[in-house]
């Protein structure tokens, strides 16, 4: 089977907070239609490689999106571009209402019809978002803000999604639905770019994975082989 | 153009609101003296600075200080161009740039004293926004300083703390609720905006809202000016209903009081501007009475000089300290009436 065109391709890419190199020129590629898994323990660099795709910190080496590089683009022409990115530990804006969260996703946009009805669209996929709509989302339980930070990512239509951690401190029952919720997106054909330390769960869903560690990358392959990878598998889940 | 279902709440809410301010214009128009006419114009007058105060604050999440300096300007610049020749001959004989042979028509003047305080509000904002929120409190505390001291010594243009006299008296209580009004629709179709929820969202998480492509620089700038031209009409408003003006009102005290008007009410929302406007401003009338030493059912009291501040230093100490996000907090008035789930 050939290879799907590639969607997002990083090359030697450092990432620097002031003086210090938190990236050490990693380089990946995330295929279209692909869920590609970034895993990893706290502090390998995971979240800065993200944060380096969105375009919110100092980076060096390339970053291209579709065949083109992103270097000298802000964070606004790469949402327009169509990256799309639910942070890290839910960041959901608490003090404004679900809808509210849910618009601003759209934020690039100006087809406010067509906004309106993507919002009615993911309270008909979430019906516990479109309950608690004028709710403010700080008020949502944990599982709940991670389901709205992923609707609200979707909200600009990217053509990739990038997921930090979205199982960060939920309960089993709730990561599962959220995985579920991921596989689904790439049956519909998103691609995805997954930040997880949760690597199980990760690796079911996912075609591809990285294995990051103090901001190199050290190992990689096929989601399937590295499930297969005993000695890999005990490293990654004592991590996890 | 279609709204959705907060921005159509939103215009309900207004709706309120509005009646309110007419509700209460229309009560002092018909019972009140003179004297309490003149005190509820007061509160109109305050009640556009701090709406003008929380469109900035409230939705940037940014303490400013220098709004009665902006209110200033517009009350100087509409005095400047409305007063006749006449009488600026014998009040600014010294003004520079031909400041006193000139006058325009109350409109006009209103225009161009909105569009001078918008131009200098953008100038000082290209500054400000770009601080931290801490910052930017400091600068604003600085701004004020700096436009205080222009009025007080620029005695040739401004009369400093003499009385800028002779501007006609246009406005009537019925003409300050109709700009209310207007205003009130203004703030909260601004806080229900796109821009409004934007910059909210930034308040809450600069980090997040930039990376959902918010250039939170320019929404603070846009509510900054937004804010700037409110500020401009309430100046405008209290010196077309008074016809005298110096620099004392445009400074400290009167950003004290305004600044306890909206942290009472909730900063967050338009409702919460209105509520404490109206609160403090007849509050304060009473604590007044109280400082004069009243005999109440047979007690007589003894005077208390300076009781108003004390009582307006603690609503905001005390506001701070047991509900920091004000009387409404995130809600609005229409949402009293209706319940959320």
């Amino acid at each position: 089977m050939p290879r799907p065109p590639t969607m997002l391709d990083i090359s030697d890419l450092k990432v620097f907070y002031g003086p210090i190199e938190a990236v050490h020129g990693i380089s990946l590629c995330v295929p279209e239609g692909q869920c590609v898994t970034l895993l990893g323990p706290n502090g390998a660099g995971k979240s800065s490689t993200i944060s380096a795709i969105c375009g919110t910190v100092k980076t060096s080496g390339s970053v291209k999106f579709l065949g083109q590089d992103l270097a000298n683009t802000d964070v606004e022409d790469r949402v327009r571009a169509g990256i799309s990115v639910s942070p890290e530990g839910r960041r959901v804006f608490s003090n404004l209402s679900v809808e509210a969260n849910l618009l601003l996703g759209a934020g690039i946009r100006r087809d406010r019809d067509a906004i309106r009805a993507d919002i009615e669209r993911w309270f008909r996929t979430f019906p516990i978002l479109g309950d608690r709509r004028r709710q403010m989302a700080g008020t949502l339980s944990g599982g709940e803000q991670q389901m709205l930070a992923i609707a609200r990512a979707l909200m600009s239509k990217p053509r990739i999604l990038l997921l930090d951690e979205p199982s960060l401190g939920l309960a089993p029952r709730i990561v599962s639905q959220i995985f579920e919720m991921i596989e689904q997106l790439k049956q519909d054909g998103m691609t995805i770019l997954l930040v997880e330390q949760n690597a199980r769960q990760a690796l079911r869903i996912s075609d591809y994975a990285y294995l990051l560690n103090t901001g190199t990358i050290q190992a990689e392959g096929p989601a399937s082989s590295f499930g297969q990878n005993d000695e890999l598998m005990a490293k990654l889940t004592g991590l996890g | 153009m279609t709204l959705s279902p907060t921005q159509r709440r939103g215009l309900i809410g207004a709706a309120l609101l509005s009646a309110v301010l007419i509700a209460i214009g229309v009560l002092a128009t018909y019972f009140g003296s003179r004297y309490q006419i003149r005190i509820v114009y007061g509160a109109y007058v305050n009640l556009l600075v701090v709406i003008g105060l929380q469109i900035f604050m409230g939705n940037a999440r940014i303490t400013n200080l220098s709004h009665s300096a902006f209110m200033g300007i517009g009350a100087y610049v509409a005095a400047i161009c409305v007063t006749p020749a006449a009488t600026k001959a014998i009040s600014l004989p010294a003004a520079p740039f031909g400041l006193n042979a000139f006058s325009l028509d109350p409109v006009t003047s209103a225009i161009i004293a909105i569009a001078i305080t918008a131009l200098i509000t953008a100038l000082v904002g290209l500054f400000i926004v770009r601080m931290t929120p801490i910052g930017a409190t400091i600068a604003s505390l600085a701004v004020l300083v700096i436009i205080h001291s222009i009025f007080l010594f620029r005695t040739d243009i401004f009369k400093g703390n003499q009385a800028f006299f002779g501007i006609p008296q246009v406005f009537s209580l019925t003409s300050i609720i109709v700009v209310a009004v207007i205003v009130v629709v203004l703030a909260r179709g601004f806080r229900e905006s796109r821009w409004g929820v934007q910059l909210r969202a930034s308040a809450d998480d600069e980090t997040g809202a930039a990376a959902m492509g918010v250039n939170v620089a320019r929404l603070r700038l846009i509510a900054w000016i937004l804010s700037g031209i409110v500020l401009a009409i309430a100046g405008i408003s209290y010196a077309y209903f008074l016809g005298t003006i110096s620099a004392r009102p445009f400074y400290f005290n009167h950003v004290f009081l305004t600044l306890a008007m909206l942290i009472l009410g909730g900063m967050r929302t338009v409702t919460g501007a209105v509520l404490g406007t109206f609160v403090i401003s007849f509050g304060l009338e009473v604590v007044r009475w109280l400082e004069t030493g009243p005999v109440v059912v047979g007690i007589d009291l003894p005077e208390v000089l300076g009781l108003s501040g004390v009582v307006l230093g603690l609503v905001i100490v005390l506001t701070m300290a047991f509900r920091p996000q004000g009387i409404m907090g995130d809600r609005e008035i229409e949402d009293i009436f209706s319940k959320t789930k």
